[in-house]
């Protein structure tokens, strides 16, 4: 097992390292006019001098080496210059993280409390009014993009609950509607993924020994359906914990939350190379890790897996 | 004892909540839509940077709410003979306060020095630098290019603790409305000293001294001003505190926001305008117009898109007069406006490029100048846009292009308005000329440096462009156009906008001919610095030989927004140029939206103020 | 996964345990057998046709036989739509007797769903927005389908170069494909070519994985090393042993795909990397209605591209998986 993790480990930064190399490549790619807030009223002159105090003249792979031993030895990401004017990348991450985890994790809680009974259930009741009713949800929240129904939560949800359409972290109550919003495409996954699993895993022969044993339905359907089919998903909660971190944009754009959500795309749409290269890392490592945690989930959850029996494919 | 201490704690307290209760119903709470990238006025270039500046820093001089320059820092000021030195005395006991409202130290000469001084650093890269170039200070230039190190050569001393002077290369007329800049804002010395580049990165790294302290300042979350009690002109600042919210869907949400009461003001996007009026219609009021961004409909002289819109084509057509005429005559301003002003296109329209009211010389507006009489008729005229076309194929055969000719309008693909005015302005042109002898190609440009990709990059034939004043003097509105070399091997390179200075290289014999004159009047004018009102009618000639012939169409100026506001605008700063509009000072807040009743009667009162 | 015999295999089977019973000599026994392609399809003959079963399945499912009848009266109608009667150019915009644009009108005889805020026909616009969006959703589907297979079967099939794909593939799974996508359209040029590039760049991903581990399932099972063993060409074992166990995933898959790809064109419409509205498409349209969210009366501008894009996810996701029951074999007996 520690041999595997080792492996495992090792891969995934050599996975980031190629990553982030990637990326640098590529934000050089862009016009340089984006490094400087008034590239129309500079002269060349200017322009030359400011390329050359960024180190944007040397060779690509000076610069990517000077970025990497920066970052391991100092743990510095580099400065900002467009998004926030010659702040350190870590710094302006620092506050934003926090927000984002909470809001992530309450919504993950959230959608796990409420789709796997709902899940269950369905599966339990399959092809009665409750399932047609759960299928009904989810074939919605799938078919309205999440934009849409977002607002409308939002536009209704203040008014029913009586607070501001912005979110405010010290009211508690406003936290209520950005945490179910960004729960609904969860609970429709989960629900839906562990109906089918636990659909299928219920026609399996040992089940229908079980039954032919006398089993209570009740230790059958949580001791074995249920476990068994949540095994396979255990896997996607990290990933989709991240996910949920990303896709949280549409929210923290509507809620005015100063969270992470929409910092890549703000980041990228106005040219700051450093805090793209910071944040991409950031979520790449988040990813990684995430794979990791889902394979380790994996293993405690059910005893049948283990690491040394195969590498190879994850 | 215990107990009077308790005691006088809770009086304290209650004495607290009291100002705070009190505080709270003049506070001004707003959405924004853009974070500022720094709070750093000495190097912040757009608008709503610059809005934090404005507000927590005074100037020498501003503008009252009628456009006149009046004494801000500076009391009293005189100007030497030859029109070179400058000398302002400034108002004593001023103070600098840090964020949590604690005095540090006295507003000094000294800080404009030092302020100066930062912004010609070059590693501090100020966006704002050019303006003290473009404003004459003497040695500036040289400084920050590095031609001379010590910046006691620069035109800008402190002759002692409250008389600051300065000193220009060249005699400048409108050098008191270039002060209202943000690049002659003070800034603390010792301060700058100690933080460097650091300066204003958050609130804590910088000093206030101006009508506002900024309490608190989250990213992407939340500026809070509160009032400077202290300020020389507190009794002017009739708003407590000023909390500005972030939120990125702002034009969304701050109309709701607003029906619910949570904000006090809220701009309408065009497309809801309607709506509102029609739910609403009593509270809809407009911003103020500002006649400092002047729109232009340029044609590109350097076409560098793909062959498969014939650039080659074009600039043969482009370089026809009755070919430019054409368009320009079948252009319906209006129409294609009512994509940004759907009411009333007529009242931001302009027959001038420099902006109507911009600036006046002898109590003549510059764009009535008898230089501009009869331009009218280069504007929308159906049947003599037919008459130009014929006369146009005819010539445009015979150098061998091909019909229809490919014009490509290129606008911002993320700004809707211009490309609903690009989409009613390829209708509405079509529809005149017939698509027999040009299309419009509609071409959305990338958002991200849109204007170095497609206007300076040569990505358009036809296109809306603006020019925003650097100081208050119709020579303002000719840079734009000026010729541009490279500054090592003396090559015209062309204009960053319209690019038509390289065609006095080309061999398009009437082009190269009108340039020509078109330069030497520029020329002429700029040499006029004693008497205005020659310089501004040698200003009027040049600037009618672009539209006369076709070179430039001048379109409008900046529509005022739909807006529910509880200010009334018209008691705040009103400048055809700087960050004095940007203030709050002056402004009183109402306890409900001004009605339509309200802002016709404040607008009537301003303009009797105004011609007074 | 249990064995399933397919009829071509029982046959083969009875075929060898019958010349393994007669007792041979070692010559007669090991002798080379020449191969022979229709001596192959004889075998195989039997009245089982794979596709008609599926069909029949598939017609089973009323609620997916009407949905699959809405989606091809879509796709028809998107593009009959502007040769009908009456009908607008999606570009147009309509002029009131002023002589000024007709915004914002609402839903009336003349424009069916209304006009937009500078008046162009709402109706007009949504089927040419439907047509935009329908086509990328297409397009991305197949080259997910297309590139997925390829590389799936080659990385599976093929066991030199498992070690490299792998690393491959756990390289590029990392990536949060939400950061290629809109890295991708944010270096591109916004048009459909690049939205259809960023989303397949990523998406193939997934495909070529599934392909993969079922083919290393299959690969070595006993009728394909018979197979094998008979001679068959491995293109001939791919072409005609693996893809067809699989039609029924990769066609859920596609189907899938084409509601994901009009999502994430939302998606990148709502960060302001998407299409422009010259080119109408439903993100740009939801994107448009979604500014007027807040104006109770202009909502119509986004209710009705909602509505179509709705029913278009609903209907594909439904006929997919509908059809992917229909297509196991496990299902035919």
């Amino acid at each position: 097992m520690a041999s595997y993790l080792a492996k495992r480990l090792l891969r995934s930064i050599l996975t980031l390292f190629i990553i982030l190399t990637v990326v640098f490549i590529l934000v050089r790619q862009m016009p340089i006019e984006g490094y400087f807030p008034n590239y129309e009223k500079m002269t060349e002159e200017q322009i030359r001098n400011g390329i050359h105090q960024m180190g944007l003249d040397q060779p690509i792979f000076v610069q990517l080496g000077n970025f990497f031993k920066n970052l391991i030895l100092h743990g510095d990401l580099g400065t900002s210059r467009i998004y926030r004017n010659n702040v350190a990348v870590t710094e302006i991450l620092a506050p934003k993280i926090p927000v984002s985890i909470k809001l992530g994790s309450l919504s993950l809680l959230l959608s796990l409390l409420i789709g796997l009974p709902m899940g269950t259930l369905m599966a339990k009741y399959k092809g009665h009014f409750f399932d047609h009713l759960g299928t009904g949800f989810i074939v919605l929240i799938n078919a309205v993009p999440a934009a849409v129904y977002y607002l409308f939560i939002q536009l209704y949800g203040t008014e029913l609950l009586n607070v501001s359409l912005l979110f405010n972290a010290n009211n508690p109550k406003s936290w209520i509607l950005p945490v179910f919003s960004m729960s609904l495409g969860n609970i429709a996954y989960y629900a839906m993924w562990l109906r089918r699993y636990m659909v299928d895993e219920s026609r399996k022969d040992y089940i229908m020994l079980a039954r032919i044993k006398g089993v209570d339905e009740n230790s059958i359907m949580f001791r074995h359906i249920f476990r068994n089919s949540f095994v396979p998903m255990v896997q996607y909660i990290p990933t989709s914990f991240l996910n949920t971190v990303i896709g949280s944009i549409y929210i923290e754009s509507l809620y005015s939350i100063p969270g992470m959500g929409g910092l890549l795309v703000d980041v990228i749409k106005r040219q700051d190379n450093t805090m793209v290269q910071g944040i991409v890392l950031l979520y790449a490592c988040v990813g990684v890790i995430g794979l990791i945690l889902g394979d380790l989930l994996m293993v405690l959850m059910d005893p049948r897996i283990s690491f040394t029996k195969k590498g190879g494919d994850r | 004892m215990m107990k009077r201490t308790l005691a006088f704690l809770l009086c304290l307290c209650m004495a607290l909540t009291c100002v705070s209760a009190l505080a709270e119903d003049t506070t001004y709470t707003a959405l924004y839509a853009s974070e500022v990238s720094t709070l750093n006025y000495l190097i912040a270039s757009k608008q709503w940077e610059q809005t934090v500046g404005a507000n927590i820093v005074d100037t020498l001089v501003e503008y009252d709410n009628t456009g006149k320059i009046i004494p801000g820092l500076a009391e009293s000021w005189e100007n030497s003979d030859d029109g070179l030195v400058w000398t302002f005395h400034l108002r004593q006991g001023q103070k600098w306060y840090d964020y949590t409202g604690a005095e540090v130290a006295e507003v000094t000469a000294n800080d404009f020095v030092s302020a100066l001084k930062y912004i010609l650093t070059p590693e501090y890269e100020s966006a704002i630098e050019y303006a003290v170039e473009g404003a004459y200070i003497l040695n500036a230039d040289k400084y920050y290019a590095g031609e001379i190190t010590d910046f006691a050569e620069v035109g800008v001393k402190a002759l002692d603790d409250y008389t600051v002077e300065y000193t220009l290369s060249a005699p400048l007329p409108y050098f008191l409305s270039s002060l209202t800049y943000g690049s002659f804002l003070p800034a603390y010395g010792p301060l700058l000293e100690e933080l460097g580049a650091d300066f204003g990165t958050s609130n804590d790294k910088l000093y206030y001294s101006g009508a506002y302290i900024m309490t608190e300042y989250v990213p992407q979350g939340r500026h809070y001003y509160v009032k400077n009690a202290n300020n020389w002109d507190a009794d002017n600042i009739f708003i407590e505190a000023i909390e500005r919210i972030y939120n990125s869907s702002a034009s969304t949400s701050a109309p709701a926001m607003a029906l619910r009461g949570d904000v006090d003001s809220a701009s309408l996007d065009v497309s809801i305008v309607d709506d509102w009026k029609a739910n609403h219609g009593d509270i809809v009021t407009r911003s103020r117009v500002t006649p400092d961004y002047s729109y232009f409909y340029a044609f590109n002289f350097n076409p560098q898109y793909d062959e498969a819109w014939n650039p080659g084509d074009w600039l043969i057509a482009v370089n026809n007069a009755n070919f430019r005429h054409s368009i320009m005559s079948a252009f319906d301003r209006t129409y294609a406006m009512r994509a940004m002003e759907p009411e009333d296109p007529e009242s931001i329209t302009q027959r001038t490029i420099t902006p109507a009211t911009f600036s006046y010389v002898d109590g003549t507006d510059f764009s009535t100048l008898p230089a501009f009489d009869g331009i009218e008729e280069n504007f929308f005229n159906a049947d003599a846009a037919l008459a130009y076309k014929a006369a146009a194929i005819e010539e445009l055969t015979e150098a061998g292009v091909t019909f229809p000719i490919q014009m490509l309008v290129s606008y911002r693909s993320d700004m809707a308005d211009w490309e609903n005015e690009s989409i009613l302005l390829k209708q509405q042109i079509e529809g005149v000329l017939g698509t027999d002898y040009v299309v419009c190609v509609l071409n959305p440009r990338p958002t991200e440096n849109f204007l170095p990709s497609t206007r300076t990059g040569g990505q358009y034939s036809f296109m809306r462009c603006n020019w925003g004043a650097d100081y208050a003097d119709p020579q303002t509105f000719t840079d734009p156009f000026a010729i541009k070399r490279d500054s090592e091997t003396g090559e015209h390179i062309g204009n960053t906008y319209n690019k038509m200075d390289l065609m006095l290289e080309s061999d398009f014999a009437e082009t190269k001919e009108f340039l020509t004159a078109y330069y030497a009047a520029v020329d002429a004018a700029k040499a006029e610095v004693v008497d205005m009102t020659v310089r501004y009618n040698k200003f009027a000639e040049a600037e009618a030989m672009l539209i006369n012939n076709a070179m430039v169409i001048p379109y409008y100026i900046s529509p005022a927004d739909y807006q529910v506001t509880k200010l009334n605008i018209f008691e705040g700063e009103y400048a055809p140029f700087g960050i004095s509009i940007l203030r709050f000072k002056y402004q009183h807040l109402s306890d409900e939206f001004i009605t339509a009743k309200e802002y016709e009667a404040n607008f009537a009162e301003w303009q009797a103020q105004a011609a007074n | 996964m249990p064995l399933i015999k397919h009829p071509k295999i029982e046959s083969l089977e009875q075929h060898v345990s019958e010349s393994l019973k007669q007792q041979l000599s070692d010559e007669q026994l090991f002798s080379f057998a020449d191969f022979d392609e229709a001596e192959v399809e004889r075998t195989g003959l039997s009245n089982y046709s794979y596709w008609g079963s599926t069909l029949r399945a598939f017609a089973h499912n009323r609620l997916a036989m009407l949905l699959l009848l809405v989606m091809l009266l879509i796709v028809i109608f998107t593009f009959i739509q502007p040769y009908l009667p009456g009908q607008f150019d999606a570009f147009l915009v309509s002029n009131n007797e002023m002589g000024l644009p007709l915004r914002n009108q609402p839903p009336d005889s003349v424009h069916w769903l209304g006009t937009n805020s500078i008046g162009q026909d709402l109706w007009a616009q949504l089927w040419s927005g439907t047509r935009t969006s329908l086509f990328i959703g297409i397009c991305v589907a197949f080259i997910e389908a297309f590139v997925g297979i390829l590389m799936g079967v080659m990385w599976g099939y093929l066991r030199k170069l498992d070690f490299i794909f792998t690393e491959i593939y756990n390289v590029l799974d990392n990536i949060p494909t939400t950061i290629v996508l809109i890295l991708v359209s944010f270096i591109l040029r916004p048009g459909v070519g690049t939205i259809i590039f960023a989303m397949s760049i990523t998406g193939w991903i997934g495909m070529a994985r599934f392909v993969r581990n079922q083919v290393l399932i299959i690969r070595d099972r006993d009728y394909n090393v018979a197979s094998r063993c008979l001679g068959t060409s491995t293109w001939r074992i791919i072409m005609k042993n693996l893809l067809p166990y699989l039609v029924s995933v990769i066609m859920l898959r596609m189907a899938l795909s084409i509601p994901g790809a009009i999502g994430s064109e939302v998606f990148i419409t709502y960060i302001g990397l998407g299409l422009p509205a010259t080119i109408p498409s439903l993100g740009n349209l939801i994107n448009r209605g979604r500014e007027l969210m807040m104006s109770p009366s202009l909502r119509y501008q986004l209710i009705y591209p909602t509505i179509i894009l709705s029913i278009v996810t609903v209907s594909f996701y439904i006929v997919g998986n509908a059809f992917s029951d229909a297509a196991d074999p496990k299902n035919h007996l």
